[in-house]
């Protein structure tokens, strides 16, 4: 099933143009990777995506429906955008992962909170800290987590992995391909990870310029060597 | 105190631009224009309240009090440049406060209105409001700034924009209080405030000065987070389009 459709997008801001003819569509529990150099646009697509940037011209459809048709909020909660810098909030780690409950009015779940701690191989006791204290890599999982317990139907993730050491990349591509299998979740991430991204990716959007270069299964891309670079 | 004396008086103003001038502090232009302003304004108004308070007539007095309220919401408009409808928020927000604390005290009869008790009464009210809605505004502008990332975080988790912009809305609220409740706090041990010490002086016995100096200590505070709730609640929805997003400041 369709669950994003990008129809002709354009994104034109302050006379730059940041997105030119996008047209694709991504199916419900799809992996996508968006690869493409520096100021290719791939940001740009996700901030169009959530909302945050309105787009000037074509049309984008989630469940078949125009994303304006959606209160702001309502489509956030659906399409979590991770971004680049995680940004954590408050006084501490536990009222960042307590906000997603309190956005979707639900009692925190601190089992659900610990579950997910344990996945991403860090110890409870981080939730007593103050991000300040958390390194690079440490607060890109809370931010990951934080997006996770809002339980969205995609996930836009905007190089979570790059303040991460090799081993806890790999745990948070795990942690991804879990919550895809169990939740059906759709996730369409950013990096410049090639290795990454033939591990989870199911098919790849290589933007260039703003306009989309390749949008092919992920084999099809990497066999055609290097027609990207 | 006869005119001689006020005229002596102004040797403290010379003392303060002689000591600009050696210390190239460049305020003593300020200080003499500010100065001769002070005993023009406070001369032409002391016979325009004269006048006004002979005449006692609640339309006239009423016109004054929105004539204040007009200029207090100019001068605090000019802190919030970039704040879109600075100007309307500060004037509907003064107005707020000053309604609501003024209706109370004529409600509970602690005063008429009459303009010799409400023009008084009312210029303390918008004048303080006026500090807090400038002081808001640039809390805003400044944390609508800093706080840039965590707002729009809070938006790709789907808050909505007042719930995203909650803890700078709070923060800005605070601090446009804090002048009026540190002057409450420290009422009689640090401060003894004009009004009361004016009506000392005009002959009134001490008790019913002190009196009257809560009665505007309390209308003070009222009006203040009154003014500043209105204005933040208001001011903070133009930092966002229509579709939930952040303005570029």
């Amino acid at each position: 099933m369709k669950i994003i459709e990008c129809i002709d997008v354009n994104l034109i801001k302050r006379g730059n143009t940041l997105l030119e003819h996008i047209s694709f569509s991504i199916n419900e529990g799809d992996i996508i990777g968006i690869l493409g150099p520096s100021g290719a646009g791939k940001s740009s697509l996700f901030r169009a995506l959530n909302m945050l940037h309105t787009i000037t011209g074509g049309e984008i459809r989630f469940n078949d429906q125009n994303i304006l048709d959606y209160k702001p909020e309502e489509l956030r909660k659906q399409i979590s955008y991770v971004l680049q810098k995680p940004t954590l909030f408050g006084n501490d780690v536990l009222e960042n992962l307590y906000y997603p409950y309190q956005i979707l009015k639900l009692k925190p779940d601190m089992l659900e909170i610990k579950k997910y701690l344990e996945k991403v191989n860090l110890p409870e006791d981080i939730l007593k800290r103050k991000p300040a204290e958390l390194s690079g890599g440490e607060q890109q999982r809370i931010a990951l987590i934080r997006s996770l317990l809002l339980k969205p139907r995609i996930l836009l993730l905007d190089e979570v992995t790059s303040a991460l050491d090799d081993e806890n990349s790999r745990i948070i591509e795990n942690l991804i391909l879990e919550e895809r299998h169990s939740k059906n979740l759709t996730v369409m991430f950013i990096s410049h990870n090639d290795a990454q991204a033939k591990r989870l990716a199911k098919k790849i959007l290589y933007l260039k310029k703003g306009k989309v270069e390749f949008f092919c299964t992920v084999d099809e891309f990497f066999e055609a060597g290097d027609r990207h670079e | 105190m006869n005119d001689i004396s006020l005229f002596l008086a102004y040797s403290l103003v010379i003392i303060a631009m002689l000591m600009s001038y050696k210390e190239k502090i460049g305020l003593e232009k300020d200080l003499f224009i500010g100065s001769i302003r002070a005993v023009i304004q406070l001369s032409a108004i002391g016979f325009v309240l004269k006048y006004v308070f002979n005449l006692d007539n609640a339309i006239l007095t009423s016109i004054i009090l929105v004539l204040m309220v007009f200029n207090a919401s100019a001068v605090a408009a000019k802190r919030g440049s970039g704040i879109i409808q600075a100007r309307k928020i500060s004037f509907v927000s003064i107005m707020c406060g000053l309604v609501v604390t003024l209706g109370s005290l004529l409600l509970f009869n602690a005063i008429s209105y009459k303009p010799s008790e409400v023009i008084p009464v009312s210029g303390m009210v918008v004048g303080n409001s006026m500090v807090a809605v400038g002081l808001l505004f640039k809390n805003l502008l400044g944390g609508f700034e800093s706080k840039r990332d965590e707002i729009e975080v809070k938006l790709c988790l789907g808050a909505q924009p007042r719930e995203a912009a909650l803890t700078v809305i709070r923060d800005s609220i605070k601090t446009a209080m804090l002048p009026t409740v540190d002057s409450m706090k420290t009422l009689g041990i640090v401060q003894l405030p004009g009004m009361m010490t004016g009506l000392i002086l005009a002959g009134v016995a001490p008790t019913e000065a002190i009196k009257y100096q809560i009665m505007v200590a309390f209308m003070l505070s009222g009006a203040v987070a009154i003014t500043a709730a209105v204005a933040s609640y208001w001011a903070y929805r133009g930092f966002f389009t229509n579709l939930a997003q952040l303005r570029d400041l």
